[in-house]
């Protein structure tokens, strides 16, 4: 993990048949499992889209890009909408040049995101 | 640590990312290198080729060497071409192994005597000092990620390569399954991964292989992204090439 921020956590929260990922801390190659937990949680009672909100990450790799595309990947497969929010201007910018942005709507916020789903 | 730290260290680890580009640009090819399919090229991940995405991850551990990951990645970087076998050949710029820069790569698929020659290449999509990872362009064989990485595991340095990537399109997915792309795929990564750990005085160690299907179904509505295959193209620039030297045209297409 990188030093200077935190350890990577996920909860898994639901709101309007929105089953919300909240992250915070580093995504690294040591947030695989608990990322790939809360989307087993997220995903094992129905819902009609999943939010990974990004709010609280402070850093994301390469390597936790990967993640991302193979949760995105899953939940294709499950033809479950998936939108982001919290992501900030940088990332943003990566989740465009990684082709990220292609599959998924990305919101400024948490709020916003549920408003317009 | 004070928040002005971690700032700085936030700014620096952001900067080990690509700037974002529309489209791939080449200015000078390095000595040697074909320069096909990737000037102008757009770049394509995991989720817009057409095969299986698959994840591989290829390690090997560096039992008894006294170096770090840091050093271990920083050799990588400055010695990339020459851990390549032949006929996977990488031309980094001359600015090295940094965001946003191209590697362009003159390789020979397997599908016939000889092998199929493919000019391509790859973008610098991220690089720290424990980690660096390439992109693919359009017309590439795959469409996704490779990150070359090194870590600390109980006191033991391991070397690791993760591909993230399905076949761009359906020749390529043809040519992954039944014409051995697969297999010299696995063999190319084994090659770099014993080879580096050959520099670093280990020569028995087994280079462990993980392969993991992440979506098993075919993106039909990719499969016209056979228009920019890389190797239909370079094949069928390789007259143009044979006149060009012929007549001392200049530096290679």
């Amino acid at each position: 993990m990188a030093s200077g921020f935190s350890e990577f956590q996920a909860s898994v929260r639901r709101q309007d048949g929105t089953a919300i990922i909240e992250m915070s801390g580093v995504m690294d190659s040591s947030a695989e499992q608990a990322l790939n937990s809360a989307y087993a949680e997220a995903t094992s009672s129905p819902a009609d889209r999943l939010l990974l909100n990004f709010t609280d990450v402070d850093y994301i790799n390469s390597t936790g890009i990967a993640l991302i595309v193979g949760v995105l990947a899953q939940a294709r497969k499950a033809h479950l909408p998936l939108v982001t929010a919290g992501l900030s201007e940088h990332y943003q910018e990566i989740f465009k040049i990684t082709r990220l942005a292609d599959f998924m709507s990305i919101y400024p916020d948490e709020s916003t995101a549920l408003a317009a789903v | 640590m004070t928040d002005e730290t971690t700032t700085q260290q936030a700014t620096k680890r952001d900067d080990a990312w690509a700037k974002p580009v529309d489209k791939l640009t080449v200015s000078d090819a390095p000595i040697g290198a074909m320069n096909l399919n990737v000037d102008g090229r757009g770049l394509t991940g995991p989720l817009q080729g057409f095969g299986q995405l698959w994840q591989k991850t290829y390690r090997i551990r560096l039992e008894g060497a006294e170096v770090s990951p840091q050093d271990v990645v920083a050799y990588w970087k400055a010695n990339l071409p020459s851990l390549m076998p032949d006929d996977s050949r990488f031309y980094p710029s001359l600015t090295g192994v940094k965001p946003g820069e191209v590697l362009l790569i003159n390789a020979t698929l397997p599908g016939m005597p000889g092998g199929m020659p493919v000019s391509t290449g790859v973008l610098v999509l991220y690089a720290d000092d424990e980690a660096f990872s390439v992109m693919t362009p359009d017309g590439h064989p795959e469409s996704g990620f490779n990150t070359f990485s090194a870590y600390d595991d109980g006191g033991v340095t391991v070397a690791q390569i993760q591909s993230l990537a399905r076949a761009n399109d359906p020749v390529y997915e043809f040519g992954f399954r039944f014409l051995g792309g697969g297999a010299q795929q696995e063999r190319i990564w084994q090659h770099v991964l014993t080879g580096l750990a050959g520099n670093f005085g280990i020569s028995n160690a087994k280079v462990d292989i993980k392969k993991v299907c992440v979506d098993n179904r075919l993106q039909w509505g990719r499969a016209s992204n056979v228009r920019h295959n890389a190797v239909i193209r370079t094949t069928l620039n390789a007259p143009v090439r044979a006149v060009r030297r012929l007549f001392g045209g200049g530096a290679p297409a």
